[in-house]
C-alpha cells in the first residue's frame, strides 16, 4: 500500500501491507533497486519483487545482482522456491493419497526414500512430499547450518543441492502421476 | 726347531760364516711368523669378541638414553600441562572460593599466591609447568588418582620441603600412625643410604632422593598394609619389583643423569627467577612427577607383559589413600571417618569425589576436585532462575522459532499447553512445541522445530485465532479464505503421515482478503474482518456456518469481541474509526472515534473492563471507554507505528508491538512502559506483525517479518 505520511515527505514510498490492504493492492509499491534496499532481508525483498513484476521471466529472476555473494544468493532462491512449491504441494493434497500413490517414485526405476526420519523411510508420496518440504524448511532456517541470511558457510552450500534434489523429485513424482496438477 | 736351525746354522758356521753370523734362519722366521701370526689371529677374534661386547653395550647404552631422554620429555610436558591446569585450576579456586574464608584454604591460597608471584616472573616455564602438570593429571587420571590428590600430594611435599628437610621422619611416622606396620628400618635404611649416597650434588638431587623416599615409604607402607588386595601374595614381590625399580632407577641414571635431568628441569625456570623456592617446587615437583612416572612406566611395562597390573594400581591408589589418610590426620582429626570410605572406593571416580569433599573441607583446597566440572551449567540455570520469574521482574528471549519462509503475520498460543501457532505469508501455518527445543550449545535463546505444517490456504496467511479449548484454530487469508484447523496434539512426531482431517472446513464468503479474526468462547462464533469491507460472523461447527454478514462503513483492519459483552464487537477501520457493533442489530451501537486519518492497526478489548484498546499508525496507543465512547487515554507509545497489541490475561499488562522493532511492556494502571524488547528485523519496511500473550502460562511472543518468532518467559 502505497501511503503518504501526513507529516512526512510526500514522495517518501512506505513500503507495507498495513491490516486492511486489499488483496490486490498487496506488495502494490514502486520497486526498489537492489542497492537501495538496506536491509537484512534485500535479497529475499528484491527476488520477491522480480518476480511480482513478472514471473515467467526466469532469467532476470534468476540472474544475481552484481557483487552478490553466489552463496547467499542461491539460498534465498531455493527459500523462495520452496515457498512457492507450497502452492504445488497443497493441489497435491487433495489428489495424492497414501492410496493412489503408496510409494515415492517418478518413472518406475527408483523409489525415493524420505530422508526426513532417522533411517530413510519409504513414505508415501503426499507424506514425501510434505516431509521434504518440511526438512527443507528446517534445514534452510536452521540456525547451525545457517545462522546467517547475509554470508553463507561454505560447508552449507552442498546442502543447498541435496535440498534441490528432493525437492526435484516432488516435481518429478507430479510430472509423472499427476500430470493435470504440473500442468 | 730353532735350536735345530742353530744347530744347523752352528754346524755350518765353518762352511758359512755369513750365515752363522746372523741368529736367524728360514724355518726360525717362519716360525716365529707363524706364531706371531697365530698371536695375532688370537687377538683379533679377542678383539672382535670385544668389539662385539662393547657395540651391545653401546646399543644397551643407547636404548638407555633415549628412553631416559623419552622420559625427560614427557615429563616435561606433563609438566606445563599440569602448570598450566593449576593454573586454571587455582583462577577457578580463586573465583569460586571468593568471599568464602576457609583458613586453611586460604593459606593454601596465600602460598600458592607466594608461588605464583613468585613465578610471575617466568611466565613460560609456569605455563609448561601447568602443560605437564596437566598432562601428568591425565595420566594419573586414568590410573586412578586424581587432581586433589596430586595437588594435595604437591603441597605436602612442598609444605615438608619448607620445613628444611625433616622429609622422612615425620611422614613415615604418619605412615606408620595410619597403616599401624614397621619396616621403618628398612626404609630409614634405605633413606639414609640414598641421604649418604646423595652428597655433593646439591639440594636438588637431596630433595630427589627425599622424595625418592618418601614415596618409596609410603608405597612400601602402602605394599604391607593394604587389606583389600587381592593377590596379597604378590605384594612381596611388588615391593621388591618396586625398590629395585627404584635402584635400577638410580643405578641406571646415577646421581649425575638425575642431576642432570634435574637441571634441564630447571633449565625451564630461567636462572634470573627467584631461585631457592622456586627452585625447590620445581625439583620437588619434579622429583614427584619422576617417581610417579616411573612408577606409570612400570604398571605401562607390566601391562604389557600383561602382568599384575591391578596390584600395582592398587598399590599406587593405596599409596594415595594412605597419603591422604595421613594428611587427613595431620590436618584435622575428625576427618578420619572418610579414610575407610575412601580405601573401599579406590576405582570409582565417584570414590575420588567423596575423598576430594573431605579433602576440601580438610585442607580448603577448593575447586580443585572436578577438573571436569561444566561451568557453562551454571550460567544456563542462573538464566532460567532469573527467567523463571513473574510477570513483574523482566521477560528475557527465551525461544526463537525458525522455519518459516516469509514474515509472520499472526501468532497464538495454545491456551493449556507451551505450544503456538504461527501463521506466515508462506501460505503455511506452523505449530511448535515450546517443550522440546532442539539442543542448543547457546543457553540465550534456543530454537525450536514446527511438529506440524499447515498446509492450505493459496495465499499468504494474515490472520489466526485459537479457541478456548486449544482443540481447533482458524485461520484467514489473502485467498479470501477462512480456514477451520483441527490442532494436532503436541505430542505428534513432526514427520508423520498426512492427516487429511486436520483441515476442517473452509469458510468461503469473502471476497477479499480476509484480515482479522476473533472467536468468541461464550457464544461459540467466530468473526472476520475483511478488506472486502464487511465483517462475517461465522458458526465453524453448524453446516452452513455463514451465521451473518455486516457492511462496515470503510474497511475493517481489526476487530475484537468485547470480552464483558458479547453481543458487541469492536471494529477498527483504516481511516482510523472505531465503532461498537451490535451483533444482534448489525448496527452501529456506539462510535467510538471518528477517526483522524491514521489507519488503526489493531484493537483488543479488556477482559474486563469496558476499555478498548487501539494501536494507530501514527505512533499512538489510546483507550476508548466502552459505555461513554470517551477517550480515556492517549499516548505516544513507539517511533513508528504500533502494529499490534495484546492484553495479558489478567487485564494488568499490554503488550505492544511496533514497525520500529520494538516490543513495549505496558502497566495498565499507571500507563506506563516497563520494559523494552528489541527484536525482528525490517523487511521493506515492516518489523513486528503480531504479540501475543499466553492464556494461562507466563509466556510472551512476537512475529516479525524476518520469518521469526520469538518467545519470551
Amino acid at each position: 500500500m502505497v501511503s503518504s505520511g501526513s507529516a512526512m515527505d510526500p514522495e517518501q514510498v512506505v513500503r507495507r501491507n498495513p491490516p486492511g490492504t486489499k488483496a490486490e493492492d498487496f506488495y502494490k509499491w514502486s520497486p526498489q533497486s537492489f542497492d537501495e534496499m538496506d536491509s537484512t532481508l534485500a535479497v529475499q525483498q528484491y527476488i520477491q519483487q522480480t518476480i511480482r513484476q513478472d514471473f515467467t521471466d526466469t532469467e532476470t529472476i534468476l540472474t544475481a545482482p552484481p557483487g552478490q555473494d553466489e552463496g547467499v544468493w542461491k539460498y534465498e532462491q531455493l527459500r523462495q522456491f520452496c515457498l512457492e512449491l507450497n502452492g504445488l504441494a497443497i493441489k497435491l493434497q487433495a489428489e495424492c493419497t497414501p492410496m493412489t500413490c503408496s510409494q515415492m517414485t517418478a518413472t518406475e526405476q527408483w523409489i525415493f526414500l524420505c530422508a526426513a526420519h532417522k533411517t530413510p523411510k519409504e513414505c508415501p508420496a503426499i507424506d514425501y512430499t510434505r516431509h521434504t518440504l518440511d526438512g527443507a524448511a528446517c534445514l534452510l532456517n536452521s540456525n547451525k547450518y545457517f545462522p546467517s541470511r547475509v554470508s553463507i558457510k561454505d560447508s552449507s552450500v552442498a546442502k543447498l543441492g541435496s535440498v534441490c534434489r528432493r525437492v526435484y523429485r516432488i516435481f518429478s513424482h507430479a510430472y509423472y502421476h499427476h500430470r493435470h496438477i504440473f500442468d | 726347531m730353532m735350536e735345530m736351525d742353530n744347530g744347523d746354522s752352528g754346524g755350518n758356521q765353518q762352511n758359512k760364516p755369513a750365515e752363522t753370523k746372523s741368529p736367524y734362519s728360514m724355518p726360525g722366521i717362519l716360525h716365529f711368523i707363524q706364531h706371531e701370526w697365530s698371536r695375532f689371529e688370537m687377538e683379533r677374534a679377542q678383539w672382535d669378541v670385544e668389539r662385539a661386547e662393547l657395540q651391545a653395550r653401546i646399543a644397551f647404552l643407547q636404548g638407555e638414553r633415549k628412553g631416559q631422554e623419552n622420559l625427560k620429555r614427557d615429563l616435561i610436558r606433563r609438566i606445563k600441562m599440569l602448570e598450566f591446569a593449576l593454573k586454571q585450576e587455582r583462577a577457578k579456586v580463586h573465583k569460586l572460593k571468593f568471599g568464602t574464608d576457609i583458613s586453611m584454604e586460604q593459606k593454601h591460597n596465600e602460598t600458592n599466591e607466594e608461588s605464583k608471584t613468585n613465578e610471575m616472573q617466568t611466565t613460560n616455564a609456569h605455563m609448561s609447568w601447568r602443560h605437564g602438570r596437566q598432562l601428568l593429571r591425565q595420566y594419573l587420571q586414568e590410573v586412578g588418582y586424581s587432581e586433589t590428590i596430586l595437588d594435595v600430594r604437591s603441597q605436602r611435599v612442598r609444605a615438608l620441603l619448607g620445613n628444611n628437610y625433616e622429609v622422612p621422619k615425620p611422614t613415615e611416622n604418619d605412615n606408620q600412625v595410619v597403616n599401624g606396620d614397621l619396616s621403618d628400618e628398612e626404609v630409614q635404611q634405605k633413606s639414609a643410604g640414598f641421604v649418604l649416597a646423595s652428597h655433593g650434588s646439591g639440594n636438588s638431587t637431596e630433595n630427589i632422593f627425599k622424595d625418592f623416599n618418601f614415596l618409596n615409604a609410603a608405597d612400601n607402607d602402602d605394599d604391607e598394609d593394604v587389606s583389600m588386595q587381592e593377590e596379597d601374595t604378590t605384594d612381596g614381590g611388588d615391593q621388591q619389583r618396586k625398590s629395585r625399580a627404584k635402584d635400577d632407577f638410580d643405578e641406571v641414571d646415577g646421581f649425575g643423569d638425575a642431576e642432570m635431568a634435574l637441571a634441564e628441569f630447571d633449565f625451564l625456570n630461567p636462572p634470573d627467577s627467584e631461585p631457592d623456592d622456586m627452585k625447590l617446587d620445581w625439583s620437588v615437583d619434579q622429583n614427584k612427577l619422576n617417581a610417579m612416572k616411573e612408577q606409570f612406566r612400570q604398571e605401562k611395562r607390566q601391562t604389557k607383559k600383561k602382568e599384575l597390573k591391578r596390584p600395582i594400581k592398587k598399590d599406587l591408589q593405596n599409596m594415595l589413600d594412605t597419603l591422604r589418610g595421613s594428611e587427613l590426620n595431620r590436618a584435622t582429626e575428625d576427618v578420619d571417618i572418610h579414610i575407610p570410605d575412601e580405601e573401599n572406593l579406590p576405582y570409582t571416580v565417584g570414590g575420588t569425589h567423596i575423598g576430594d569433599e573431605s579433602i576440601e573441607n580438610a585442607l580448603g583446597l577448593g575447586a580443585l576436585a572436578g577438573l571436569t566440572v561444566a561451568n557453562e551449567a551454571d550460567p544456563l540455570s542462573y538464566d532460567i532462575s532469573a527467567t523463571k520469574e513473574s510477570y513483574r521482574k523482566t521477560w528475557n528471549p527465551k525461544y526463537t522459532l525458525r522455519s518459516h519462509f516469509d514474515g509472520i503475520r499472526a501468532i497464538r498460543f495454545l491456551p493449556n499447553e507451551s505450544s503456538v501457532i504461527t501463521a506466515s505469508e508462506d501460505h503455511t501455518m506452523k505449530l511448535w512445541n515450546l517443550n522440546k527445543p532442539l539442543p542448543s550449545k547457546k543457553t540465550q535463546a534456543l530454537d525450536v522445530e514446527p511438529i506440524y505444517s499447515f498446509r492450505g490456504h493459496s495465499g499468504a496467511v494474515l490472520s489466526l485465532e485459537i479457541d478456548t479449548e486449544g482443540s481447533s484454530c482458524f485461520s484467514g487469508g489473502l485467498d479470501s479464505t477462512v480456514r477451520v484447523w483441527s490442532i494436532p496434539s503436541v505430542e505428534i512426531d513432526a514427520y508423520d503421515t498426512y492427516d487429511p482431517s486436520v483441515s476442517q472446513k473452509i469458510l468461503v464468503g469473502h471476497t477479499d482478503a480476509v484480515w482479522s479474526l476473533s472467536y468468541s468462547s461464550t457464544r461459540q462464533q467466530l468473526l472476520s474482518a475483511s478488506s472486502d469491507c464487511s465483517v462475517r460472523l461465522w458458526n465453524p461447527t453448524s453446516a452452513d456456518p455463514l451465521v451473518q454478514t455486516y457492511t462496515t462503513d470503510g474497511t475493517p483492519t481489526s476487530l475484537c469481541f468485547v470480552h464483558c459483552d458479547s453481543n458487541h464487537v469492536v471494529v477498527s477501520h483504516t481511516d482510523g474509526k472505531v465503532n461498537l457493533y451490535d451483533l444482534e442489530t448489525g448496527q452501529i451501537s456506539l462510535v467510538l472515534t471518528e477517526g483522524d486519518g491514521s489507519s488503526i492497526n489493531c484493537v483488543v478489548s479488556h477482559p474486563t473492563m469496558p476499555v478498548t484498546m487501539t494501536a494507530h499508525d501514527d505512533k499512538h496507543i489510546k483507550f476508548y471507554d466502552n459505555s461513554s465512547g470517551k477517550l480515556i487515554h492517549s499516548m505516544v507509545a513507539h517511533l513508528d507505528s504500533v502494529t499490534s497489541l495484546s492484553v495479558d490475561p489478567n487485564g494488568l499488562y499490554l503488550l505492544s508491538g511496533s514497525h520500529d522493532s520494538s516490543i513495549r511492556l505496558w502497566n495498565l494502571d499507571s500507563k506506563t512502559c516497563i520494559q523494552e524488547l528489541t527484536s525482528h528485523r525490517k523487511k521493506f519496511d515492516e518489523s513486528i506483525y503480531s504479540v501475543a500473550f499466553h492464556p494461562s502460562a507466563t509466556y510472551i511472543a512476537s512475529a516479525g517479518a524476518d520469518a521469526l518468532a520469538k518467545v519470551f518467559v
